[in-house]
């Protein structure tokens, strides 16, 4: 990818309100006065699989007990997320751990440019967050069946396998190869509409992740 | 609007499959399977506030007990739905009830051509299942603070009540329990973002909602 071309994945943006309801800024708002109130250790930032995490019990079980902040809006592309960073998201806050978890909505990219714009979070993130360190989730298959989505989504997560570490305090934690069955199909069970997951699918993300975070904050846990 | 015009919200019509996973195909294909080995007492059918309703626990707590079967679909508006329930959805099954609740995103659709994709649902499901009775939802007011959806959807549930109240076969419930607080404000609490119910909204819509359904349930079947 050369150095001069701008990769469109990684310009920020936010949403257009083309419902009529603004809800997408009431979300974005809502996430900048919680930054000025609260002191999370963990920051989940992301699109709706981060989102809906916080509905389910794994969050209560997994995530609250570690002060976790839930930053996902359904739909966000890299550009959103990159914007709503760069706009009031990361103020006053300081994490020790930020879960990173977008790139299945940017439908307009090539994977190389998807890979490029969650490489540009992670980058934004450890410039605004120096201490912190940086979780990566690998983007999940998806659709019943085998189809593009899937090579797409294995393709990002080969170029963030490779480019990830070499951003220090950057770990890449890739669950993907849970999902998909022998025949190939992806189950109700763990993806009620072959994306989103359900509370099963969920703990099959969160139990990793978990360990991860319980792993990272002990290790840079202050005496 | 002359009376010639078809109205786009009352004429059946699949999603495209405009991201290539084709997921929505996947779940109607799922559903006419379902309809072939299940035998529901009530079927609720709908866009994302029926099938997320799935994935929490009211859904096994209140629901599973009444045998009722979700053919909830995200982002589908009434041509949607009027297409899967006129394709096979309805098919091999005799339900008592159909739970009908869409509308909402049937954006740039008056309130009139709105309520006449509800009204043409509710036909279909009459000619398909002349023996259940349709009970229409009415249409929950979205985003933080007052703006042109909220006023469009109450505009559909008024003309939707006012045609279905001659109707025998078909009856109007309100599932409101009041999220708009008196600052014209909804909280997160109730919809995480400004549309879709947490689980504590889920349980405010949802037990008087099968209050009615077990009352419903209860009478013996029409002839």
């Amino acid at each position: 990818m050369s150095g001069e071309e701008l990769n469109p994945a990684a310009v920020a943006q936010p949403v257009e309100d083309v419902q009529g309801d603004g809800r997408w800024i009431s979300l974005h708002t809502r996430f900048v006065q919680e930054c000025k109130d609260a002191e999370p250790d963990v920051l989940f930032v992301g699109d709706s699989m981060v989102q809906l995490m916080r509905q389910y019990e794994v969050w209560k079980e997994f995530f609250s007990p570690l002060h976790a902040l839930n930053f996902g809006i359904g739909g966000d592309t890299t550009c959103n997320v990159l914007w709503r960073l760069q706009n009031g998201e990361l103020e006053n806050i300081h994490p020790r751990v930020v879960v990173l978890w977008v790139g299945t909505n940017n439908h307009q990219h090539t994977a190389e440019q998807v890979a490029g714009g969650i490489l540009a979070i992670a980058q934004l993130l450890t410039s605004r967050l120096p201490k912190a360190k940086i979780v990566v989730l690998g983007l999940l298959p998806r659709g019943e069946r085998p189809n593009p989505l899937r090579e797409k989504n294995t393709a990002i997560n080969e170029f963030l396998r490779s480019w990830l570490p070499r951003l220090g305090q950057v770990q890449f934690l890739d669950v993907s190869g849970e999902f998909i069955h022998s025949d190939g199909t992806i189950i109700p069970r763990d993806m009620f509409d072959f994306l989103h997951l359900t509370q099963t699918g969920y703990r099959t993300v969160a139990k990793p992740l978990s360990d991860l975070l319980l792993q990272i904050l002990e290790e840079t846990s202050v005496c | 609007m002359s009376a010639e015009d078809p109205n786009p919200a009352a004429t059946p019509t699949p999603c495209e499959d405009n991201q290539g996973d084709g997921r929505w195909m996947s779940m109607h294909n799922r559903f006419v399977s379902d309809s072939k080995d299940k035998e529901p007492d009530v079927l609720f059918a709908g866009d994302s506030l029926v099938q997320l309703m799935h994935q929490f626990g009211i859904w096994r707590q209140l629901f599973s007990p009444l045998h009722c079967l979700n053919f909830g679909i995200g982002g589908d508006g009434t041509q949607h739905v009027l297409w899967r329930l006129s394709n096979g959805e309805l098919d091999n099954i005799s339900p008592k009830v159909v739970v009908l609740w869409v509308g909402t995103n049937n954006h740039g659709h008056t309130p009139e051509q709105i309520c006449g994709g509800i009204m043409a649902i509710v036909q279909v499901i009459k000619n398909k299942l002349p023996h259940a009775h349709t009970l229409v939802l009415s249409i929950l007011p979205r985003g933080k603070s007052p703006n042109p959806l909220r006023e469009r959807n109450a505009r559909v549930n008024e003309l939707v009540q006012e045609a279905l109240s001659s109707l025998p076969h078909a009856s109007f419930f309100d599932v409101d329990p009041g999220f708009v607080h008196t600052d014209g404000s909804i909280s997160h609490q109730d919809m995480y973002d400004y549309l879709h119910l947490t689980p504590q909204g889920y349980q405010a819509v949802c037990e008087p909602l099968h209050a009615r359904l077990k009352s419903m349930l209860e009478k013996p079947a029409e002839n």
